[in-house]
């Protein structure tokens, strides 16, 4: 659980700690994908190319079994990318904050402040992250969805009747919403338990190896796999609502 | 919402910011950092991966079509020569039939033709010994002549002597006898 350090930008401000995580997720994200094409073969794969692949298939089998693939296949950069990134976010909440005596004196942009706490913060665990996301799929449905049905892709709005207008609104409303208050209320209510169980007394009885902590982090870490998943499908399921052919 | 939750959220936060849902320039910048993470990758990895990946279904699809292609080539050598095989075979199963063939009929030949000459032979054998017969037998006439003509001499000798007519007889009898056929 974390303080949420502002950043004053002209009149508005920002999460500052939200981005230098995000910060952190994207840098750690790029390091392993960079690793895991630094060899690429066509060939034997290595180790961390042989991840990469698997990823790939498994997100190509996805998009294949929710619609048909070559309207889908444009989409497989943006799911990889989007699956690993909340993967990572949800994942950086769980990991002690390690580098907090390095910016123990750090003035600059609050950076003290930031890493001040007992753990890393999920990017995810803040509701902005999770909507930006969920907003970009809902754009990514409604633009594919005229692009491969035309102007008729605003028909299904008035089906079966015009009456149903009000419903279908609340639908494409309704879809980000959920998709951004799932993730984040998954993660905000992982990482506020966190914060909880390190408030326990006699947490460190048996150097806290047994106890609730370790069951904690372990059921996060299944949690934050479980969402990441979820969020990726329900991309694929909503794009592939938007594109499909009516009967 | 659970109220239960909110008040819970609350009495975290309290220690330090405000609600913890709340908006500002970070959703954005969020989007921005995304969409920025989404561009890199593309270019530097997925691109590549993906390529790569594609190039290695291509490589094992030729490589499956080769070897499938290969697969009906030998299959058809394999015909080929099963064909060829079965044609040598049965040349040779036609030359033999052909040598029995020839060699049946030049026995028969030879046999027809010992036959021949042992016909010709049996005839000639045959032949001779009539012309030997004959031989012998103008001999003996002739002999037989020379004795009657002997015969008579003696008979005309010994004419007067009547009485040893019988005896005499008999003696010329036994000359001729001995005499060689």
């Amino acid at each position: 659980m974390h303080e949420m350090i502002l950043w004053q930008v002209g009149n508005s401000t920002v999460h500052g700690t939200t981005l230098v995580m995000t910060w952190i997720t994207m840098a750690v994200i790029i390091i392993i994908v960079l690793l895991g094409v630094r060899n690429l073969t066509s060939g034997k794969p290595g180790k961390m190319q042989n991840i990469l692949e698997w990823l790939v298939d498994f997100i190509r089998k996805l998009v294949a079994e929710n619609m048909d693939y070559k309207k889908g296949a444009p989409l497989l950069s943006y799911l990889m990318t989007l699956i690993m990134f909340i993967f990572f976010s949800n994942m950086l909440g769980l990991i002690p904050n390690f580098v907090a005596p390095l910016f123990h004196n750090v003035e600059f942009a609050k950076l003290n402040e930031i890493f001040h706490g007992p753990v890393l913060m999920s990017p995810t665990a803040d509701i902005n992250t999770t909507m930006g996301l969920a907003t970009l799929t809902i754009i990514l449905v409604v633009y594919l969805g005229i692009k491969h049905k035309g102007a008729s892709y605003f028909r299904h709005f008035i089906e079966p009747n015009a009456l149903f207008l009000p419903i279908h609104i609340v639908d494409i409303l309704s879809k980000p919403m959920t998709l951004a208050f799932r993730l984040f209320g998954n993660i905000y209510a992982g990482e506020v338990l966190i914060a909880v169980i390190l408030m326990l007394p006699g947490l460190y009885v048996f150097g806290g190896v047994i106890g609730p902590l370790p069951i904690w982090l372990g059921f996060s870490i299944f949690i934050g796999t479980i969402q990441s998943f979820v969020f990726t499908v329900l991309t694929i399921a909503y794009v592939a609502q938007a594109v499909a052919h009516d009967h | 919402m659970n109220p239960l939750g909110i008040s819970f959220a609350y009495t975290i936060a309290a220690t330090g910011s405000d609600n913890p849902i709340s908006f500002d320039l970070t959703y954005f910048a969020m989007i921005i950092s995304f969409l920025i993470l989404v561009w890199f990758l593309k270019k530097y990895a997925w691109q590549p991966l993906m390529d790569m990946m594609e190039k290695r279904r291509q490589f094992i699809e030729d490589n499956l079509a080769h070897a499938e292609q290969e697969r009906n080539d030998a299959e058809k050598i394999r015909l080929e020569y099963q064909e060829e095989m079965r044609q040598a075979r049965s040349e040779a199963q036609s030359i033999i039939e052909n040598a029995t063939k020839i060699s049946e009929q030049q026995a028969t030949e030879i046999i027809a033709q010992a036959r021949k000459e042992t016909e010709r032979m049996k005839e000639s054998a045959l032949a001779d010994i009539g012309r030997e017969r004959d031989k012998a037998v103008a001999d003996v006439k002739a002999q037989v002549a020379d004795m009657s003509i002997a015969i008579a001499e003696k008979i005309i000798r010994q004419k007067l002597d009547m009485t040893g007519q019988e005896s005499l007889i008999d003696q010329f009898i036994q000359e001729v006898g001995d005499k060689p056929c």
